[in-house]
């Protein structure tokens, strides 16, 4: 298969062989005798960041392997991610069914909750290149799209310098030795951030549920790895997260929980809370265990959910709350986390909630109906309008960058 | 004397002993009774160790006057076996420690179930059903004690360092992968079938796994190193075993890759370069003959990764399998918008005792998606089988149904050869040999 213009890894591509330019060029052949050409735009540069990765569009450009082996046509994938099938004479059933393929893979990104047929599809655009006026306005994105890439190519050469560094290499057992090791040794205290998990009442009034202490993956990859990804390997991170686990209780374990006046809550893995480092803090906190809340990821709980029944029962008896994170909107549909019988659940705010006629915001009821509305955390809330929609299905506790803004006006108010 | 707690002071495997003297019982069964006091249903609370043993406590007078025998399982269950003459104070003592927990939140309603609080035999009578519940007992602790769950204190890790070798760190993952990449894995590559298995035991192969065999790797590359003990390092080296076994599916005189098999994926390796070369330069006939095995923590590490991927392998003509369930997560993820073609069950003697409820769920699952969804895996013995065709399970994996197969090639070779000497009497009266 030809080499796809978007996705070399270079990220240099030449103005002049680039997919945009041949596009034109096939184009301008089309225009002598378009009779039975028909094009397709198929708009992937619209996909959310973490779909439009270039493995993804490689396998989406795969999809239409059988209709450009079988018939002349032609699939442009251009660099800004989107993809252009230009044909003659194909059945358009046929290319129908490569795109509702393609269209399936992305079956979570909102993008393609339009596509089928609707009036207003987002996903593709169809052309038919016999009648002059869908041509012209095919030729005309075409013309845009090559003038938008020469723009950028000046700009990239221009910033080559800079842009360099900034992905880094991924994480690998080499440098996850040197990277564990000096996170066993370095000063973390200062890393230790506070975000607010906030219960809004009725009468807008705001009351603390916890604060949940964590480390700033961001301050410390600067601190100790600069040039390496953190998150390349998901397994790699995971094992990080055990030894600064072993930090975190650490530092929490020097806190006076007799003073504490608002409860914490610290993220586990399931083998730190079965530690002896966690009997240690256990003793540091002593008879104010309803102060403190243990956050536990769903990745861990899934790779071994006989430990996870176990620590969450003896967390529970020894009076923690136990609070399942890392549910997204996606998850709800695959699993029902009630029956993780867990304190709390902690659920991302994500735009699938926005839309109104999805089965997400459905599931998501049916979770708060189950595990009951004061056990429901809506997390990574960053606009109020995420708050207000929140607020509106039955949620009442919020945490997230708009939370932390409110409760330093909450705190000022209170000052006063 | 010093206190000691009664954990310490408990004989190590008091199932074990129960069972021998269940055996013994067999004799003298006449004018026994036993009780079985259901005291790990309680709540955690009230399970600790000054509970149960203030509840054996009640016990001691009619122990001491040899009147009854007492066993203190594992978890927390108290078995009591007394003479006839006993019965009337064995039931005021039952009732004492019945009271004793008249509070707890649990137990009421565990009666309210109609799961009364001690359950009661006679020896004579009821032997066969005393016998069956025993050897359950023994069989589950059996298996607990290899897998208890290790409390990582310093004992069980030296303990498990002597046993297994040396615990995997970054440093030795990195040696690992490098091996792995070099070595020749092809003769370190084990086949497991998934048959159908009948009532009288006859399986017949659906398809096969195929699967590196971690065990292997250790004792021929490095017989030190404890593999599995990070579970996170070791799910990274799983996704350099991924890329050996696809090029070894690719290069087809190192794997027999006739008929349909199955092999375990990352979804990470699905959405790489190395499965996408595999792809092109399998037949595409080939793909419908094989299924991808998933894990359920892998899937659930980036469900946006895998709702792609399955769409990928499935329009491909690829299988996907979810694999290690056990019941609670079976219970708990919904198979069915998973997408998954099959679903794999592990196999656990509890599954027998996990009641009527969790049962009927087995059976529904099995009504709605077809008996040819889900397959009971790491089957080791034949309860495994018949549990699973009591509940409605067709397909089946595991060392016992390789016994079977090999049984049944046995059976077929006995037959053959017995179809021969028929045959070769049938000559020989043709020929008139007068001596056979």
């Amino acid at each position: 298969m030809a080499e796809l213009g978007a996705l070399s890894t270079s990220g240099v591509v030449d103005a002049t062989t680039s997919e945009e330019s041949l596009l034109l060029e096939r184009l301008n052949r089309v225009e002598k005798n378009p009779s039975g050409f028909y094009a397709v735009h198929l708009h992937l540069s619209e996909l959310r960041q973490p779909n439009r990765q270039p493995h993804y569009l490689n396998i989406a450009a795969r999809i239409f392997d059988s209709i450009i082996n079988n018939y002349d046509a032609t699939l442009f994938p251009l660099n800004n991610a989107d993809l252009i099938l230009v044909c003659q004479n194909v059945p358009v059933d046929d290319v129908d069914s490569v795109i509702d393929r393609v269209c399936s893979l992305f079956n979570e990104d909102p993008l393609t909750v339009s596509h089928g047929g609707s009036f207003e599809d987002q996903f593709s655009t169809w052309y038919d290149l016999s009648t002059s006026e869908d041509f012209a306005v095919l030729f005309k994105l075409a013309t845009g799209l090559a003038m938008d890439l020469e723009k950028k190519l000046k700009e990239e050469e221009l910033n080559r310098e800079g842009s360099q560094e900034s992905k880094g290499n991924p994480l690998s057992p080499i440098n996850l030795a040197m990277i564990n090791q000096k996170l066993q040794e370095m000063q973390v205290n200062d890393m230790v951030h506070q975000q607010t998990c906030l219960h809004l009442g009725t009468r807008g009034d705001g009351r603390v549920m916890f604060h949940e202490n964590f480390i700033s993956m961001s301050e410390l990859k600067k601190k100790v790895a600069p040039d390496v990804n953190l998150f390349a390997s998901p397994w790699l991170f995971q094992y990080l997260t055990e030894t600064l686990d072993r930090r975190m209780l650490g530092i929490m374990a020097e806190r006076d929980f007799d003073l504490l006046k608002e409860p914490i809550s610290v993220n586990l893995n399931i083998s730190t809370v079965l530690s002896r480092v966690f009997q240690n803090f256990h003793k540091a906190v002593g008879d104010n265990t309803q102060k403190v809340v243990v956050e536990m990821q769903i990745i861990d709980i899934f790779s071994d959910i006989n430990s996870y029944g176990y620590a969450r029962d003896s967390l529970q008896e020894m009076g923690y709350q136990v609070l399942v994170d890392g549910l997204s909107p996606t998850s709800l549909q695959f699993f029902d986390p009630a029956q993780l019988r867990s304190d709390l659940i902690k659920i991302s705010w994500g735009s699938e909630f926005e839309s109104d006629d999805n089965n997400r915001v459905a599931e998501l009821r049916e979770v708060i109906a189950r595990i009951g509305k004061d056990g429901v955390i809506l997390a990574r809330v960053d606009t109020e309008t995420a708050i207000k929609w929140g607020v509106g299905i039955g949620v009442s506790r919020f945490q997230g960058y708009v939370i932390d803004k409110l409760v330093k006006v909450i705190r000022g108010v209170k000052q006063h | 004397m010093t206190k000691e707690t009664y954990s310490q002071k408990r004989p190590p495997n008091q199932e074990g002993l129960l069972l021998e003297y269940v055996h013994q019982l067999e004799k003298h069964r006449k004018d026994r009774r036993a009780v079985h006091l259901h005291l790990s249903t309680l709540s955690p609370n009230n399970r600790r160790e000054q509970h149960i043993q203030t509840a054996v406590s009640n016990f001691e007078p009619l122990i001491k006057d040899e009147r009854g025998q007492m066993f203190v399982l594992k978890n927390s269950d108290l078995f009591f076996v007394f003479e006839e003459t006993a019965k009337l104070q064995t039931e005021a003592v039952v009732q004492d420690i019945r009271f004793l927990f008249d509070d707890d939140p649990l137990f009421a309603a565990q009666e309210k179930a109609d799961q009364p609080f001690a359950t009661w035999y006679d020896a004579d009578k009821d032997y066969d059903s005393i016998l069956h519940l025993v050897q359950g007992l023994a069989q589950t602790e059996e298996k607990g004690q290899t897998q208890d769950r290790s409390r990582m204190d310093a004992r069980s890790k030296l303990k498990a360092k002597q046993e297994q070798g040396e615990p995997l760190t970054p440093e030795v993952l990195e040696q690992v992968i490098t091996a792995l990449v070099r070595a020749d894995l092809s003769n370190l590559v084990r086949r497991q079938f998934i048959c159908q298995v009948d009532t009288n035991m006859v399986p017949e192969q659906k398809f096969s796994e195929l699967f590196i065999s971690i065990k292997d790797v250790r004792e021929t590359i490095l017989p030190k190193v404890n593999l599995v003990a990070n579970r996170w390092l070791f799910q990274h080296l799983t996704e350099t075993l991924d890329k050996r076994m696809l090029s070894m599916l690719n290069k087809t005189d190192s794997i027999s890759m006739s008929g349909d098999i199955s092999f375990n994926l990352n979804v990470a390796t699905l959405l790489s370069k190395e499965f996408l070369s595999f792809d092109d330069n399998i037949a595409a006939s080939r793909r419908g003959s094989m299924t991808i095995e998933l894990q359920k923590e892998d899937i659930f590490n980036d469900l946006s990764a895998y709702v792609f991927a399955r769409e990928f392998v499935k329009e491909k003509g690829f299988r996907v399998c979810l694999d290690g369930l056990n019941l609670e997560t079976l219970l708990m993820i919904d198979t069915e918008s998973l997408g998954v073609d099959m679903v794999k069950l592990i196999w656990d003697p509890e599954l027998v005792d996990s009641g009527e409820d969790a049962h009927g769920h087995l059976r529904s699952i099995i009504r709605q998606r077809g008996d040819q969804h889900l397959i009971l895996c790491r089957c080791d013995d034949r309860q495994a089988v018949d549990f699973g065709h009591a509940i409605g399970f067709q397909l089946f994996q595991g060392r016992f149904v390789e016994n079977l197969i090999v049984e049944d090639g046995r059976r077929r070779e006995l037959l053959k050869l017995q179809r021969r000497i028929e045959r070769g009497s049938e000559e020989s009266v043709t020929q008139s040999r007068p001596d056979d």
